[in-house]
């Protein structure tokens, strides 16, 4: 193999950090990428994890989407909650669960949250936190059930309920003030309900509706907007423009249907020898 | 939150450091004002916010100055409160001094001195007053942080003014809409339906921007003399004329979501 | 130590033991010995008219300046020190700009009297050892004519700072036998025309000189118009029709 013509230092390269700060100080900042606010949580009880989410997306104080899904599959027993830089987390999910599915094949087993957590913090460490997901990882393995939260920089928690993102702390309060140990299903369920909807209505970056996801050992049910509280209201006047409405410039009518004379010829025999 | 930030890094002893004092906050929500023949409607919603947090889900954005005079305001809440308390101060020496209350015009154009006056230090807040003329017209006027002020006959202003005022334009001035023949577009709309396209403005405006939400409050401002105009029917409208000058304010309350 | 009445007399923070301010008095005293003037309300306008006397044949009439103009719809003339009157004048003037510029609207009549009246009670004013910007109350009394949304209206004003609506006024030196006159003609059905011609007729009963365009003139305030100094063509006109 040929050696480089030029040398390059081992690790990171910084080069294009510092030409970016030049940049910046001459008044070019980098490009803002789109950040959600979101209300995302997570729950083990008795027989697994539950998994919670709002359904906004916004862009910048825009409501860009009323009922968006936050939860996303990464193996039929484990699923990952995203906050942050929407592109980031439906790509990183997206690619974690195509890896986690060559693990699987591989190695003829079913695969671990633990497996798809190192994946995550690996992948997001190796971008600097330049990759901006936060993300809530759980799921029910053969060692029982695992949560655990994923910081954009990779660094993780495995805690018994986690919250993440703008209504973090909202959520948070609620499960500080109720979790308990071994809940049943019910309870955990309308837990997690409650610290979404505590995201919802005290978090601007948080609205819309609930959604949730149960993953036990045996069954995974994904709860598309379990609670609907904020429906849109009846309006009060219609908005139908009547006709001719519409100022035009210029009128151009085309024929769209194609008419073809058709002059038959003298009829020849058919050749039939 | 006004904060203090140390701009220069090095810490040197001796060495000069700048600091910054930023004393503004924008505190979200959105208000508008529509006016017809013989009335005027000034409305906002009541939700006052900071960041992703809700302050308070009620805190008044519109205002009653006089029977004749109702003032919006809108921006960095502090300043429009204090705004508001000086202008009724006003009011009242002005009472005192002339022996009758200010009419419309005379408190546009001491908005406008009041805001230039501090043009070096400006009240972040963008103002909508609206209200009844002398010749009993209805009329609104807007203005900018500093004071430059316009009469029209609709304005959106704050955070989700990009998303009402091309609405109220195509609904109010009839922009993008071609008449009918033989059908013209009212020069004014009647008072019901005004109504409508407040409530409709801010239900929308709540669905789509996360600063609006919480209430709707909406003054109803009519000129001497003018009938109800269907008023009376709509439901919950309260009263809230003060004097016997002839003018009448009406408040009407709305839930607007809480998301 | 006892203080005679002439000791009173000096200072203008001083009340007499009989309760008088002897300053202000003899300030009111001063006027009666200014040029006659007298000033008209109707319902169409409101007429002032001032004698200019002229102590010399040498002396140009036209530079003798006893009426003037407030703002658009005010008009004033004086009577006594009319130096004092400037000044006066002047503050009425910068209320005016003052009040349109910040309500863009015309300041009422009497908001512009109580103006002047609030600058007449400013003598003696001073804080601790600071020298008091005014010596002396005005030796001047104004008759401040103008029209408002209340309609036409005359207020007189005098050195102590009060201030009085007239339908009909007269100050100076033959005010006593104007005022009286003034009582026996005016009426509320009077028209402008009347007005211009009851104030040059009274001017011509007090006054020593033989009334003609040159010592006496004329100003009025009319919705239509505003305040005007009537021009010596009109002002000749109205005394052949007198």
């Amino acid at each position: 193999m040929a050696a480089a013509s030029v040398y390059s230092s081992p690790g990171f390269d910084f080069s294009n950090q510092i030409r970016n700060n030049f940049l910046a100080g001459k008044g070019l900042p980098l490009p803002k990428a789109t950040s959600t606010g979101t209300t995302i949580v997570g729950c083990i009880f008795e027989d697994g994890v539950i998994l919670g989410a709002d359904t906004r997306a916004t862009e910048g104080p825009i409501v860009a989407d009323k009922n968006c899904e936050k939860i996303h599959y990464l193996t039929e027993s484990i699923r990952c909650c995203g906050a942050g830089t929407a592109a980031d987390t439906e790509f990183v999910t997206n690619l974690i669960s195509s890896n986690m599915e060559m693990h699987a094949l591989t190695h003829g087993r079913k695969p671990r949250v633990v497996t798809a957590m190192t994946m995550l913090k690996q992948y997001l460490f190796q971008h600097q936190g330049q990759v901006g997901a936060a993300l809530v990882l759980g799921g029910v393995d053969a060692t029982g059930p695992n949560l655990f939260t994923i910081a954009p920089h990779g660094s993780t928690d495995k805690l018994p309920y986690v919250t993440m993102g703008s209504g973090s702390l909202a959520a948070m309060a609620v499960f500080e003030s109720t979790w308990q140990p071994n809940m049943s299903r019910a309870d955990a369920l309308q837990l997690v309900k409650d610290a979404i909807s505590a995201g919802i209505f005290n978090d601007l970056g948080s609205g819309s509706n609930v959604d949730a996801c149960i993953i036990t050992a045996t069954h995974t049910e994904m709860l598309r907007n379990v609670e609907m509280p904020n429906e849109r209201v009846q309006k009060e006047r219609t908005y139908v423009f009547p006709k001719g409405t519409t100022a035009w410039k210029k009128e151009d009518i085309k024929k769209l249907v194609l008419t073809e004379e058709i002059t038959p010829l003298a009829v020849e025999a058919m050749d039939t020898t | 939150m006004p904060d203090m930030v140390t701009l220069s890094r090095s810490s040197a002893p001796g060495q000069p450091q700048q600091r910054q004092f930023n004393p503004y906050t924008e505190n979200g929500g959105t208000i508008l004002a529509i006016s017809g023949a013989d009335f005027s409607v000034v409305a906002g919603d009541t939700r006052q916010s900071e960041g992703y947090s809700i302050q308070t889900r009620y805190a008044p954005k519109v205002f009653r100055l006089t029977d004749k005079a109702v003032l919006a305001v809108n921006g960095f809440a502090a300043d429009g409160n204090m705004f508001v308390k000086q202008v009724r101060q006003r009011l009242e020496w002005y009472r005192h001094a002339h022996a009758k209350d200010m009419p419309l015009r005379a408190i546009a154009r001491l908005i406008q001195t009041m805001l230039y006056a501090r043009r070096f230090f400006p009240y972040y807040v963008y103002n909508i007053l609206g209200g009844i003329e002398e010749d009993g017209s209805g009329a609104v006027y807007s203005f900018d942080p500093v004071g430059s002020y316009e009469r029209e006959s609709c304005r959106a202003a704050g955070a989700a003014q990009s998303l009402v005022q091309p609405f109220l334009d195509n609904q109010i001035y009839f922009k993008n809409q071609v008449p009918q023949p033989g059908r013209p577009h009212p020069k004014h709309l009647p008072l019901t339906t005004v109504i409508q396209l407040v409530i409709d403005s801010f239900t929308s405006a709540t669905e789509r921007h996360i600063e609006v939400g919480d209430g709707l409050e909406m003054y109803i401002v009519l000129a001497k003399g003018s009938p109800l105009h269907g008023l009376e029917s709509i439901d919950g409208v309260q009263e809230m004329t003060a004097t016997n000058e002839g003018e009448r304010i009406f408040i009407i309350r709305r839930n607007l979501k809480r998301d | 130590m006892f203080l005679t009445r002439s000791e009173y007399d000096r200072g203008v923070n001083t009340f007499s033991p009989e309760g008088r301010l002897f300053q202000v008095e003899y300030a009111i005293e001063a006027i009666k010995l200014g040029s006659t003037t007298v000033g008209v309300r109707t319902d169409e306008g409101v007429i002032l008219g001032v004698e200019k006397r002229t102590q010399s044949p040498l002396l140009e009439s036209s530079s003798i300046e006893k009426i003037m103009e407030i703002d658009t719809h005010l008009g004033c003339a004086m009577s006594g020190l009319t130096a004092d009157a400037r000044t006066m004048i002047d503050h009425a003037r910068v209320t005016a700009q003052n009040h349109s510029f910040t309500y863009d609207e015309k300041i009422k009549v009497e908001s512009v009297t109580q103006a002047v009246c609030d600058l007449a009670l400013r003598f003696g004013e001073s804080v601790h050892d600071e020298e008091a910007m005014m010596s002396r109350p005005f030796g001047v009394a104004l008759l401040i004519a103008g029209i408002d949304e209340l309609g036409p209206q005359l207020y007189h004003t005098d050195p102590s700072g009060t201030f009085v609506r007239y339908q009909a006024k007269a100050i100076g030196s033959g005010s006593e036998a104007a005022q009286a006159e003034l009582q026996d003609k005016w009426h509320s059905k009077m028209t402008l025309k009347e007005a211009q011609i009851l104030c040059l007729r009274i001017l011509k009963q007090v006054m020593e000189e033989k009334l003609d365009r040159h010592n006496v003139q004329i100003a009025q305030v009319t919705t239509d118009k505003g305040f005007e100094i009537l021009d010596e063509t009109r002002l000749t006109g109205i005394i052949e029709e007198m």
